[in-house]
């Protein structure tokens, strides 16, 4: 037998997640107008009728598979362009203009919608259940009545990785050194029912700059997946001593077996005495970071493959029960063991890691200050006061 | 039904050493609680409850169900971290499990 450890890949799920979704904030489909979003392995159609209400069906007409999304918004309904015929929210047609009457089985597949934290967010489940509004993700308090700053909102469509590469994130500490140039210095998880927490504290790495890399910044970060698919991120930061509440709402839907629309947005507690337009710009800025960090994860997923067996160190996170956590979405909810929902706690080990990233960091520091000719050694210095940049749980 | 499924055996046996392998049971000193601990070193700790000990244990029932679920009850940290100190608990890795 050889002692060599080989990558099990395994196969990926042949279902979508069980939960609720993240389809994207309310407002950019209320301009009277079916929108497309790719979703479970199929197109949605999305629109608001004539009492502002999302409706979610699925993109494609159940008459001669015409393409709802570029049809037109008819009073309450969505209409095909091939043939006119008219859809409710209740997925059910409504009317056929040139018809006497509508087939009794006229009913499409439709998506229950909820908004939370101005978005609309459907419930997927390959079991047809009812939609579980008592898991829900909470609503920010304070987001309507006024204390956050107006929405910056991205996504990026991410093709050839599964979405679980993004949750493996919610346990991975050392990819914030490598990746995101951060020192994690305290990091903890907790896990239980559908929920799945990250705590962080962390710094800066003053030998980067880019991504999350900045000596000047600290910060605490709890980023919690309530189901599958949506992460709320609460940070609080503390850059130069200007203290900043940045809330980032990270969601995903899977689009086919490898590929997923990543979504995020931000809001920015408005600090007392700012005023609306600073905040807003503080906000972009936090947004902009996130993004590039993000990016740094993107580049990693795009070239790496799937593991199923994974091989870990003492240092690292608990991958397997972050994995035994997330599968409860993807199998039948009879078959949902309790391994898979206990509470599960988890305390990872940051400080001989840091030890020795502290050590690289300086010997990176000396070596720079020797190519730039500095016989005084590094001055700390390279912080840009006018980015600060953001650690995020992912 | 398994969802990602591994292609090999050794997997499963993975899955058994990282997620089971080496907890020992550690008794709440105020309540019935019950719960799996393994502690890798000092700093490291890795708390499996079950559905039993969550219903035993009174401080984790006062939570909302909000933000404030995440802290580890106080009163189990105080017996693991006794049971640790008594060396009830062997404290070290076994090959990264
Ligand atoms: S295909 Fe939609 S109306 Fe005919
Ligand atoms: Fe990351």
């Amino acid at each position: 037998m050889s002692d060599t450890r080989f990558l099990d890949q395994g196969t990926p799920p042949a279902r979508f997640a069980r939960g609720w979704h993240c389809l994207g904030l309310a407002e950019t489909f209320r301009d009277g107008k079916p929108h497309a979003v790719h979703a479970f392995g199929t197109k949605l159609v999305v629109w608001a009728d004539s009492q502002g209400e999302i409706q979610v069906l699925d993109g494609y007409c159940r008459h001669m598979g015409g393409d709802l999304t570029q049809g037109e918004v008819k009073g309450d309904q969505v209409a095909c362009p091939f043939h006119d015929w008219r859809w409710g929210g209740d997925g059910k047609c409504k009317q056929i203009p040139y018809a006497r009457r509508v087939p009794l089985r006229a009913r499409t597949q439709r998506y229950p919608v909820a908004i939370r934290n101005d978005q609309v967010l459907v419930w997927h489940d390959v079991e047809g259940s009812a939609p579980d509004h008592d898991i829900l993700p909470p609503q920010l308090p304070g987001l309507a009545e006024g204390e956050y700053t107006d929405w910056v909102w991205e996504s990026e469509h991410i093709e050839g990785s599964h979405c679980r590469e993004l949750i493996d994130n919610v346990v991975d500490m050392a990819h914030f050194y490598y990746v995101h140039f951060a020192f994690p210095t305290s990091f903890r998880n907790v896990f239980e029912g559908h929920v799945a927490t990250q705590f962080m504290e962390s710094k800066g790495r003053p030998d980067k700059t880019g991504g999350y890399g900045d000596a000047e910044l600290f910060l605490k970060s709890e980023a919690t997946y309530y189901g599958p698919s949506y992460m709320i991120n609460w940070l609080d930061t503390d850059y130069k001593g200007f203290n900043t509440e940045v809330v980032l709402f990270n969601c995903h839907v899977p689009t086919g077996p490898d590929s997923f629309l990543l979504q995020y947005g931000i809001v920015v507690k408005k600090p007392q005495g700012m005023d609306d337009k600073t905040a807003n710009f503080i906000a972009q800025k936090y947004a902009e970071m996130f993004g590039s960090g993000f990016l740094q994860d993107v580049h990693i997923w795009k070239n790496k493959v799937p593991v199923q067996n994974p091989l870990l160190c003492e240092e690292d996170g608990p991958v397997y029960q972050l994995r035994r956590w997330y599968e409860q979405f993807y199998v039948d909810v009879d078959d949902i063991a309790p391994e898979m929902t206990d509470r599960f706690e988890f305390e990872v080990d940051t400080t001989k890691a840091n030890e020795f990233w502290q050590d690289e960091v300086a010997e990176n520091l000396r070596k720079k200050a020797e190519e730039d000719g500095d016989p005084h050694g590094p001055d700390g210095d390279g912080a840009d006061a006018g980015s600060p940049q953001v650690m995020t749980g992912t | 039904m398994a969802s990602f499924v591994p292609t090999d055996a050794d997997t499963l046996e993975d899955q058994r050493l990282y997620t089971q392998a080496r907890l020992t049971e550690v008794a709440c000193l105020d309540c019935l609680a019950r719960v799996g601990v393994k502690k890798n070193s000092e700093h490291h700790t890795s708390v499996q409850w079950n559905a039993e000990a969550r219903a035993h244990c009174p401080d984790l029932a006062r939570r909302s169900g909000g933000r404030d679920v995440h802290p580890a009850c106080p009163r189990m940290l105080a017996s693991i971290e006794a049971a640790a100190r008594d060396g009830q608990i062997p404290i070290g890795a076994e090959d990264g499990y």
